[in-house]
């Protein structure tokens, strides 16, 4: 043969994390590879995906959506429909409806239907926020609190509350931790010493480097994944070495390309489709770039990207 | 092949001899790399190194031209290395297995994608044209309807009889997507005589590279490779492979572009042809081929090709427009910013939230964020009015109302002077309270407020006579009388023939707001009291920045000039605003006894014309390598530096009076281009020019503690490779006696045990 491809495995390598418990429990990250460079070294944990279910599902507009979760009324209705989603491996609950600038749903009620997820499902959890700090530290620490021993991953510590979230998801309660930072590397590796400073350990620190819609300045998201994954794999900076989730639904759901009604963008197409290859292209391309997992909302777009990450595997 | 001038210049014998009558080697080797000169002016290159020279310097990957579009010729793997070329192109698949009616419908939803995107036409580039039977007339027929189209084509045939008469009806934007290790030499043959592009598939990688070393031992190198697999998971491993070998490993047999069609691997499963698109997009294929292109997949495909293709280096702009939002017309009030993409995705994203109907104007502002346009003068109350007169604002909208950013409160002056028939309101500071600012509907107090003011202004202030006074005369009427305060600092003096390290005192800038309010005021003791500490601290030099000062630029200055030089024994000073005017005053009442004034500062760009200021003043020239944006490499920089200096040159000057800026970066975002930046410097150095440079940009956001360290370690970094001024804050102990030991070691001051106190 006279061409022989070289291969290129690194020394570094990708913390491997696990997320839930029991049958069900997943593994996230644990490659030296970059994603989906099965010629250079085989991966042994192909990247996870989880199915977004809001608080305030109930105004979701979608056909596609409405079809799927027909007749559910609460979030464990919605969390047991999920789980029957062909390619769903986690479930990510996001209480956008705490937000005191928004619903303002208590924190009790948050819990309660956390709990009620729990109990009702056994695949592992994800925990989003409201993006307010104070209101999602106090909700943070009781979810955490409430489901002891589930394993659950809690999203996000940030540089403004990473001491309360990480002190009492990670410290008091043995959750893991999500350390969001927005495309900004150097941040990302400053948020992780922090965390380690206060005693989390690395196993439990998973990162979100930022995210974004493809063609909304998704050039930040797209060097960053490159330049994390090149410090963690070329550079064993063990600082950079714990996996990625990407929260892909909230971004891509909220752009023009998949909220513009028929009426308003003719030329454009079913709205269905279009919020549907939203989702399927920004997931494609940060697994590409370096997410282990992706956060998503519709079935089709769910079982597409299953069927990306199984090919490719 | 493009040769760059930085690996000619490693083969030149760097003589610097001038007899090729370039100012020296860097400078020839440039001009040859452009073609502009043959190599053989110079008579010192040996044959050996001209040999060399075409080996080492074609580019690891060729860029391949089909019809009006290129393919290739990257340099890098990865975006953030540097930048990447050429985007890659969509192809739908239209197949000798479609019924006609198939054919029609393919062609017709494909027309539909036609848009423009951020300044760029996106639609389906080529449209593969599959194959699958053997005769010539039935496949003729199917490449002319293709053709018709208007678009380029990949005659995907391995059929030799058959792709010889497509050719004959193709047109001229082909690829023969058809060459294999059977039948390379036929297809060979009947690509080269149509004059189009050969595409080479082969069952795997091996004899992909096989094939590929024929074809170039036959003679053609116009070659795309096909590097479609049985399955994704090989597809993807053969993208990677031809890649990474021909930039990383530096093999040029496989340094073409790609085609990628992930249409055979995801036959009928259009999300999952996303999903792949998406990837390719991101790993190497040049051309990604889908079976059909339906809108749905068109709008988050371009997107992210649009993005991943932005040169990391280059701000991406909107057009300056009318933007109607929410259902604005022409009674809805007017929010202006600048054409930073980030900014107006923000910014419009924030008023669409609020519901309510506006134009957004969005001003050409070279694609700066608000306030770093402003700094730069690209911001202003003339280039507002600009626009508002271009894009015919006062014609096509009723309303007077104009918000602009609140973090350019300061101009709303001269705005509202500028453009009178508008009531000129400061919005919110960040775009997130936009929505609540839009829905309270807070701007329209603020207007009436606005207007009332302008008709009283109107009512008792007569009209001035507008007049244009000579330098003199500004002097004489308008800059007001300095008085000497002895604040018991004293000027040390400066000897320009000295080679010791010359510092720039950063601290008298308008971006601080005590600074601008002191100039607005005219108020001495903030301005004398910065300069006393700068000067303690053993500045070299003063920088004067007075902010864009469009209106009163020339008496800002003369009065800054004199304030600075006649309390401090004829400081000497650089004069740093976008106003060539005030500097040009500023120079006019300038006292030379302890060195030339500096113009801070020219560009390859927009301000180039400021080395004509300089020349025609007798002044040093701050000369930024760069023209738009920073420089994406030395080869750049390099280019820039060599523009700069022969205008310099040829206008007089002499090369001592040119500072070349290489521009530093800063290390939170630019980490991996530090040491580009001091290589540029030693390239300046090795030509015996002089340099400078706003060095602590490199700490810019980095804790205060750690700044001086950085800023030390960098300014002793730099001066190894040659830098012979920057401008810096001379408050900063440590990097003033890290400058002073490096000039101790370079002999340019002679050792004393008290050498830090001199």
């Amino acid at each position: 043969m006279s061409f022989v491809p070289k291969k290129q495995p690194f020394n570094g390598k990708i913390n491997a994390v696990t997320l839930g418990t029991g049958d069900k429990a997943i593994v996230i990250g644990g490659q030296n590879v970059l994603p989906f460079y099965t010629f250079d070294a085989p991966i042994e944990n192909a990247p996870k995906i989880g199915v977004e279910i809001s608080d305030a599902a109930g105004e979701w507009t979608s056909a596609g959506l409405k079809d799927f979760y027909a007749g559910c009324t609460t979030m464990a209705d919605y969390a047991q429909r999920a789980e029957t989603m062909e390619g769903a491996d986690f479930l990510c609950l996001h209480f956008e409806s705490a937000d005191p600038n928004g619903a303002n749903r208590s924190v009790e009620d948050c819990v309660a239907d956390a709990k009620a997820v729990a109990d009702a499902v056994s695949m592992p959890i994800v925990i989003m926020g409201c993006k307010n700090i104070e209101k999602d530290g106090e909700l943070f620490s009781k979810i955490a609190e409430a489901l002891q021993g589930k394993n659950i991953l809690v999203l996000s510590a940030r540089a403004e509350d990473y001491k309360t979230v990480g002190a009492s998801v990670a410290l008091a309660y043995g959750q893991k931790v999500g350390a969001e930072t927005a495309d900004d590397i150097n941040l990302a590796k400053q948020l992780n010493i922090m965390l380690k400073g206060l005693t989390v350990p690395s196993q439990s620190i998973i990162m979100n480097i930022g995210t974004a819609a493809v063609g909304y300045g998704y050039e930040y998201v797209a060097s960053t994944l490159d330049r994390v994954r090149a410090a963690a794999l070329a550079q064993s900076d063990a600082d950079l070495q714990m996996p990625i989730i990407a929260p892909v639904s909230p971004d891509t759901w909220g752009v023009k390309e998949s909220t513009a009604s028929e009426e308003d963008e003719p030329a454009w197409g079913n709205v269905e489709e279009r919020a549907v290859d939203m989702e399927v292209s920004t997931a494609a391309a940060d697994l590409t770039g370096g997410a282990d997992a992706v956060i998503l909302r519709h079935p089709a777009a769910v079982a597409a990207v299953k069927r990306f990450i199984t090919a490719l595997v | 092949m493009a040769l760059k001038g930085l690996d000619i210049f490693k083969l030149s014998p760097k003589k610097n001899c001038k007899e090729c009558g370039s100012p020296t080697c860097m400078a020839f080797c440039m001009k040859v790399a452009q073609g502009a000169l043959p190599i053989d002016k110079c008579p010192y290159f040996s044959d050996e190194a001209k040999a060399m020279l075409n080996e080492q310097t074609a580019p690891p990957m060729k860029t391949i031209t089909v019809g009006e579009h290129k393919l290739g010729g990257e340099t890098v793997l990865f975006r953030h290395e540097k930048t990447l070329v050429n985007k890659n192109l969509f192809a739908i698949t239209l197949s000798t297995d479609m019924t006609q009616a198939q054919v029609d419908a393919q062609l017709s939803e494909m027309a539909k994608i036609d848009y423009e995107r951020i300044g760029e036409r996106m639609y389906v580039e080529f449209i593969l044209c599959a194959n699958t039977q053997s005769d010539p007339a039935v496949y003729t027929k199917l490449v002319e309807k293709a053709a018709a189209s208007g678009r380029d084509l990949i005659l995907e045939c391995w059929d030799v009889e058959c792709a010889k008469a497509a050719l004959a009806v193709a047109g001229k934007g082909v690829i023969l997507d058809g060459a294999t290790p059977d039948n390379w030499e036929a297809m060979n043959a009947a690509a080269t005589a149509a004059g189009v592009t050969l595409g080479v598939w082969a069952e795997n990688l091996s004899d992909l590279y096989d094939t590929v070393k024929k074809l170039e031992g036959a003679g053609n190198k116009n070659l795309v490779l096909d590097v479609t697999g049985k399955t994704a998971k090989e597809t993807l491993a053969n993208a990677v492979f031809v890649r990474r070998t021909a930039l990383k490993d530096g093999d040029r047999t496989m340094g073409y572009p790609s085609i990628v069609n992930v249409g055979r691997i995801a036959k009928g499963d259009s999300h999952l042809q996303t999903a792949y698109a998406s990837m390719f997009v991101e790993k190497y294929g040049s051309i990604i081929v889908l079976e059909q292109m339906h809108y749905s997949q068109a709008l988050p495909l371009y997107g992210l090709r649009q993005n991943i293709f932005t040169d990391p280096q280059k701000p991406m702009k909107v057009e300056s427009k009318i933007y109607p939002l929410n259902g604005a017309d022409e009674n809805s009030p007017c929010c202006l910013t600048v054409d930073f993409a980030l900014t107006y995705f923000l910014v419009s994203g924030e008023l669409e939230r609020s519901n309510e109907p506006v134009n957004l104007i969005i001003s050409d502002a070279s694609g700066m964020s608000v306030l770093t346009a402003w700094a730069a003068g690209k911001f202003s109350s003339t280039s507002i009015k600009k626009t508002i007169e271009e894009l015919d604002v006062e014609n096509k909208i009723k309303n007077r109302t104009l918000i602009i950013p609140g973090k350019v409160a300061v101009m709303k002056g001269e705005i509202q002077e500028k453009l009178p028939n508008w009531n000129v309101v400061v919005g919110t500071m960040e775009a997130v309270q936009i929505p609540k600012y839009m829905k309270d509907k807070e701007y329209e107090a603020a207007a009436k407020a606005a207007a009332a003011e302008a008709a009283a202004k109107a009512a008792t202030a007569p009209k001035e006579e507008v007049k244009e006074l000579t330098f003199e005369e500004l002097l004489e009427t308008k800059v007001p009388k300095i008085e000497v305060v002895d604040m018991g600092v004293h000027y040390k003096g400066h000897n320009p023939e000295s080679k010791t390290f010359v510092t720039i005192g950063e601290r008298i800038h308008c971006i601080s707001p005590s600074i601008r309010k002191a100039m607005d005021e005219r108020d001495p003791a903030p301005i004398l009291k910065r300069a006393a500490e700068q000067i303690a601290a053993g500045a070299t030099y003063l920088d004067v920045n007075i902010g864009p000062a469009e209106k009163d630029g020339p008496e800002r200055m003369m009065w800054a000039v004199k304030l600075l030089q006649e309390n401090f024994d004829n400081v000497p000073l650089a004069l740093d605003t976008a106003n060539k005017k005030a500097i040009e005053a500023g120079i006019k009442v300038y006292n030379r006894t302890n060195g030339k004034p500096i113009v801070n500062s020219a560009d390859a760009g927009s301000r180039i014309s400021n080395i004509d200021l300089a020349a025609a003043n007798d002044a040093i020239c701050i000369a930024l390598c760069s023209a738009d944006g920073i420089a994406k490499d030395n080869e750049e920089r390099m280019k820039h530096c060599h523009n700069m200096l022969e205008r310099g040159l040829s206008l007089g000057m002499t090369s001592d009076d040119l500072w070349f800026d290489p521009l530093f970066l800063v290390v939170k975002g630019m980490q991996d281009k530090q040491m580009d930046v001091l290589n540029a410097i030693k390239m300046f150095a090795d030509e015996g020019l002089k340099s400078t440079g706003g060095l602590s940009n490199n700490s810019n956001g980095a804790p205060k503690l750690v700044r001086p360290i950085m800023d030390s370690a960098l300014v002793a970094m730099a001066m190894m490779q040659g830098l012979t001024s920057a401008i810096v804050n001379p408050c900063d102990l440590r990097l003033m006696e890290t400058i002073k030991s490096c000039d101790i070691f370079k002999n340019h001051v002679l050792y004393s045990d008290s050498y830090l106190e001199l």
